[in-house]
């Protein structure tokens, strides 16, 4: 149990959610190493945002041992304050805030004084690339897309989580701004010794960002695990040849639950 | 076909501009345009007044004249009368959204209370004003208590209810990434749900304030000896027509005032939102 705590920060043992008959996850077991970069990777169905709302401890699994970052996330909800944060598919910036107060918003929680809030929220938003008083100022509805999202990524960083939770947070971006946005991250990440988990139904999304990609099958099982080796993520005939067994294995029965 | 601009202030409103403020000319034309024609209207109706005062006794029509200086003396001899009904107006005004806001707040967020405080607001909303009028007379003995108990009874239902919509029409996705930060209860009504629901009581007081204004001159009529209601009581009881229609103007104004204001607070609290423009 100790070394889960130190070593692994994410760990799903046997696993299992269901609602009524069906199984959104079942059986499903990993865990994730502090540091890592991890793409949980699958088609729509196959179970990825029910473990990302397991792991963000909104819902308690039906039975298995769910482990983060030496925690019950459901059980032990409130004591896994300041140590997860999640970065979503939409960037759910509150309408009524400026860009700045939305970045704050994770610090405000915390009960950080508002001078210190101000000054890491900004420091958090020139990690991201928006600066500028203007820009600070401006309300969700006035920045582009790509900021928004940039916006909302670090709303979840300025916290100074130990686990990032990505959901989805670039799929609804062009190809050149979720590409730029992508490498920043994973980048930021990187640099910060941060755990990342990536939700996400896009290959090339998962190739890379992610040290490890976890590729899911309905009802959640890992069906290919895949560790990518540092000096390869540019290889464009490596890549070719991950991508084709990732589909693959992706190909598998997504798209109906199983029923008991 | 006309531009249509659906309000970033309030849910669901709509206001055609019919080449306003945000179609051709930009807002001071449309300003412009909008005195331009209360102005033509309120002169229409001078001239109408006067041309009926000559034909009818000065208790059915006086002339114009007459009923503007009973106004200015209404201003200078009987200003305390204004300021009790505005003030009367807005304490029960901001007392009923408080007290609304908490009993909505409830239902939406307590749910075993739902079906009980609904109930209790449904059955109110079925009173009618007249009744918690004369409920009010026998029941309290001070005359601002009265004024404040019927202006209480009636507006609280307003804002419990919109209230309860705003709260249940919370964004699920808002709800989960506030979630995320493990805020306490306190945090999430105070960070999400009230400036959630800022919108909803602005709708309420902005839809209420006209009909607030008209049944607290009521009730000051009914149950009290103050206030512009019972100053317009008395000069009715007097034949004195002119008073009535200076009471009138007075009020009118007063009213377009509170409006005024809670229009700016509006403008004030909801800057963040966009203009949407429909064609």
């Amino acid at each position: 149990m100790t070394a889960e705590v130190s070593t692994d920060i994410i760990v799903l043992d046997k696993v299992d959610k269901r609602f009524g008959p069906n199984y959104a996850v079942q059986d499903l077991s990993f865990t994730v190493k502090r540091g890592q970069i991890v793409a949980l990777l699958g088609r729509t169905g196959a179970g990825k945002s029910t473990a990302l709302h397991l792991m963000m401890g909104v819902m308690p699994p039906t039975s298995g041992r769910l482990i983060v970052d030496g925690l019950d996330p459901f059980r032990e909800f409130k004591k896994l304050r300041g140590k997860l944060a999640v970065s979503f598919q939409t960037d759910r910036l509150l309408p009524w805030r400026t860009t700045l107060e939305n970045v704050a918003l994770g610090l405000q929680i915390l009960g950080i004084g508002a001078v210190e809030r101000r000054r890491r929220a900004e420091e958090w938003l020139a990690n991201v690339k928006i600066t500028g008083a203007e820009n600070l100022a401006k309300y969700p509805h006035e920045l582009s897309g790509g900021m928004r999202q940039r916006a909302s990524l670090a709303r979840a960083l300025a916290v100074d989580p130990n686990l990032l939770l990505l959901d989805e947070s670039f799929s609804q971006l062009d190809h050149v701004t979720s590409h730029a946005l992508r490498t920043d991250v994973a980048e930021l990440v990187r640099r910060l010794s941060k755990t990342c988990v990536l939700i996400t139904h896009r290959i090339d999304d998962a190739l890379e960002m992610a040290d490890r990609v976890l590729v899911l099958t309905a009802p959640a099982k890992v069906a290919y695990d895949l560790e990518v080796p540092p000096g390869l993520r540019h290889d464009k005939a490596w890549l070719t040849e991950q991508e084709r067994l990732i589909a693959g294995a992706m190909s598998g029965p997504a798209e109906q639950p199983r029923v008991t | 076909m006309e531009p249509t601009v659906i309000s970033p202030k309030t849910p669901g409103a709509v206001i055609p501009t019919a080449g306003g403020a945000s179609a051709k000319g930009g807002p001071v034309r449309f300003w412009a345009r909008e005195l331009l024609a209360n102005a033509v209207v309120i002169v229409a109706l001078v001239i109408a007044m006067e041309v009926w005062s000559r034909h009818v006794p000065p208790f059915i029509m006086p002339p114009p004249q007459r009923t503007f200086n009973a106004m200015i003396s209404a201003l200078q001899n009987d200003y305390i009368h204004i300021a009790l009904t505005i003030a009367r107006l807005l304490v029960a005004v901001f007392a009923a959204l408080l007290i609304g806001t908490l009993i909505g707040a409830a239902m939406a967020l307590i749910r075993p209370l739902e079906p009980y405080l609904r109930s209790i607001v449904v059955i109110d909303t079925g009173v009618p004003a007249l009744s918690w009028m004369l409920f009010a007379i026998f029941w309290f003995e001070q005359a601002e208590a009265r004024v404040f108990f019927i202006l209480l009874m009636i507006l609280v239902p307003f804002y419990a209810l919109n209230v309860f919509d705003g709260i249940r029409a919370l964004s699920r996705d808002l709800v989960e990434m506030v979630e995320t930060f493990r805020p306490s209860r306190l945090q999430v009504l105070r960070l999400l749900v009230g400036p959630h629901i800022v919108p909803y009581l602005l709708m309420t007081t902005k839809a209420i304030i006209g009909y607030a204004t008209r049944m607290t001159v009521f009730a000051e009529l009914v149950s009290v000896s103050s206030g512009m209601g019972a100053r317009m009581g008395a000069a009715q009881s007097t034949f004195a027509m002119d008073g009535v229609l200076a009471w009138t103007i007075i009020l009118v104004i007063a009213n377009l005032l509170i409006q005024g204001l809670v229009q700016g607070l509006e403008s004030l609290l909801l800057r963040y939102r966009p203009e949407v423009e429909v064609r």
